[in-house]
């Protein structure tokens, strides 16, 4: 290690570990609490309508009653199992192919063009014939959640089968590696950061599904009770509710983002 | 019969897009006694890496035969193992799990793995950085890492593909001293690619000289340093006349590829 290595991560000049530590949550959270003061400020003030914006105030008092209720209860875990599902069966779905694709050259080509139109097409498009064939019920949410997700998972990890290191694949077969233990040992260690990137994008876009999917057409579930006080104009409630699918997504990034974070604590920070 | 009997060699590349092929190594025979330290030096092109390769079974031979203990060469064995440069450690595993990876992949018995990935990572003077990462240690102790990877497998052949290439000249001093202090001990059969001279005299019982277009051998010089070997001999008038004898070798290659270059 270089005297370079050891300066080089130091983002800050005069903090120490512990400010250093909690510097960044400072200025995050305070970024927050300036937004909200304002936000429930403009409103107190008349300088924005209250009837199209809301106020925390109010989102607060709402939420309050809110979680009192079965209903909301029901329709969380409504959207929460139609994602669960889907994203699930992408996860189960979307490693293996592209452990598979990422290896095999000839497999890769004959399906990357239908991969990646599928990839790149807005796969929101496909709702209506989703809903045709498998209903208004859970199943077409369960699929469109997992046609968000399983693309950007089974492309990432592709790539980090296909960056795996040459000299690393060299080494373990001269120690007379087989095609399982390479696998094992070198090929999925060494991608789990590329896969777990994949995975966080693919809960974005899997959330993202199950709402739009549920406000297009369903009988329960978040999106539903979105479009449902979205038409009523009852922004308080609204506002809940989109919060309660924020901090969900948010919350479940976040602990991809450690775990990717703890992956890849083998390598040097770059 | 030598231990590793290398017979009239070719190995060809095919040129990637192209049905063009390239003559890496041509017409090369060596044998190899059991026991010795055989060093392979070469200007950059000559083969010199493809040679080992092929004795670690990692590339075929378009032509002739390599034979370690009597029996053809088809592919990787546990009686080779394999340095290599910097680089090739498991970014992800410990010191101890690198050296453990080469033993669980010969299928080791599980309960030996950890004892002796354990035993072979303090031989190379290791035993406090065990659970170390290798971006955590320096380009030398990588080195040990991988030399005590290739050790712990106990194998016939230790081959080395300019394992201290990477390294800098005063560490791979201290290396050479190293791999050639834990080699006194079992002598393992030892054959080391290089590009430094000095490097392959100091640490060969025969310094076998590579020449370009296509690779082959121009050389094999026997050198006649007694063992253990020590930095003092470096300046030894033996050593310097070794020095001159390898590098008018290696020079004339050089410029005969420079007047092939001007020509044109």
């Amino acid at each position: 290690m270089t005297a370079i290595d050891q300066i080089a991560p130091r983002r800050s000049f005069a903090a120490g570990p512990f400010i250093d530590r909690y510097y960044g949550v400072g200025v995050s959270t305070l970024s927050v609490v300036l937004f909200l003061l304002l936000w429930e400020f403009a409103a107190e003030w008349n300088w924005i309508n209250v009837r199209f914006t809301s106020q925390p105030s109010q989102v607060y008092r709402a939420a309050v009653v809110i979680f009192q209720t079965s209903a909301f209860y029901h329709h969380a875990w409504v959207s929460f199992s139609e994602f669960a599902l889907g994203f699930g069966l992408a996860l189960v779905v979307s490693i293996p192919v592209g452990l598979v694709l990422g290896t095999s050259r000839s497999i890769r080509l004959f399906v990357e063009p239908p991969l990646m139109a599928l990839y790149t097409a807005p796969r929101l498009a496909l709702l209506p014939i989703l809903i045709v064939w498998l209903g208004i019920g859970m199943a077409s949410k369960v699929a469109v959640v997992f046609l968000g997700a399983v693309f950007p998972i089974i492309v990432n990890t592709i790539a980090g089968v296909r960056n795996a290191d040459q000299r690393l694949l060299l080494a373990a077969r001269s120690f007379g590696a087989n095609k399982i233990d390479i696998f094992l040992k070198v090929l999925i260690p060494g991608s789990l950061p590329a896969i777990l990137m994949g995975v966080r994008l693919g809960i974005g876009r899997g959330l993202l599904s199950v709402i739009v999917g549920e406000m297009f057409v369903s009988e329960a579930g978040i999106g539903y009770q979105l479009m449902t006080y979205g038409q009523g104009m009852h922004m308080n409630n609204l506002l809940v509710y989109a919060f309660v699918v924020s901090i969900f997504g948010y919350g479940l990034t976040i602990s991809v983002r450690n775990l990717e974070d703890h992956v890849r604590s083998w390598r040097p920070a770059s | 019969m030598s231990q590793i009997e290398i017979r009239d060699v070719a190995i060809e590349y095919k040129k990637p897009k192209s049905e063009e092929s390239f003559v890496a190594i041509q017409g090369v025979s060596l044998s190899i006694e059991k026991g010795s330290f055989v060093t392979i030096v070469g200007s950059s092109g000559c083969g010199k890496s493809t040679l080992l390769l092929a004795l670690a079974g990692l590339i075929e031979c378009s032509r002739g035969s390599i034979r370690v203990e009597g029996k053809d060469v088809t592919g990787p064995g546990k009686d080779r193992a394999m340095v290599f440069q910097d680089a090739s450690l498991l970014p992800w595993r410990s010191v101890h799990g690198n050296v453990r990876f080469a033993l669980e992949l010969q299928r080791w018995k599980r309960d030996d793995i950890d004892e002796r990935a354990a035993r072979f990572v303090r031989m190379v003077g290791l035993g406090n950085f065990a659970d170390y990462h290798p971006h955590q240690l320096s380009g030398g102790m990588r080195q040990r890492v991988n030399i005590a990877r290739a050790l712990a497998v106990d194998p016939q052949v230790l081959l080395m593909d300019e394992p201290f290439g990477a390294l800098d000249a005063q560490t791979r001093e201290v290396m050479g001293d190293e791999l050639l202090r834990i080699w006194e001990r079992d002598k393992k059969t030892a054959v080391f690619v290089t590009h430094s001279i000095d490097e392959a005299i100091f640490l060969g019982d025969r310094v076998v000289v590579m020449g370009r277009n296509p690779g082959h051998i121009r050389d094999v010089v026997e050198i006649d340093l007694p063992r253990p070997r020590t930095a003092a001999m470096l300046d030894s008038p033996s050593f310097i006349e070794y020095r001159r004898k390898l590098r008018d070798y290696i020079s004339a290659d050089m410029q005969a590829l420079h007047m092939v270059e001007d020509i044109a």
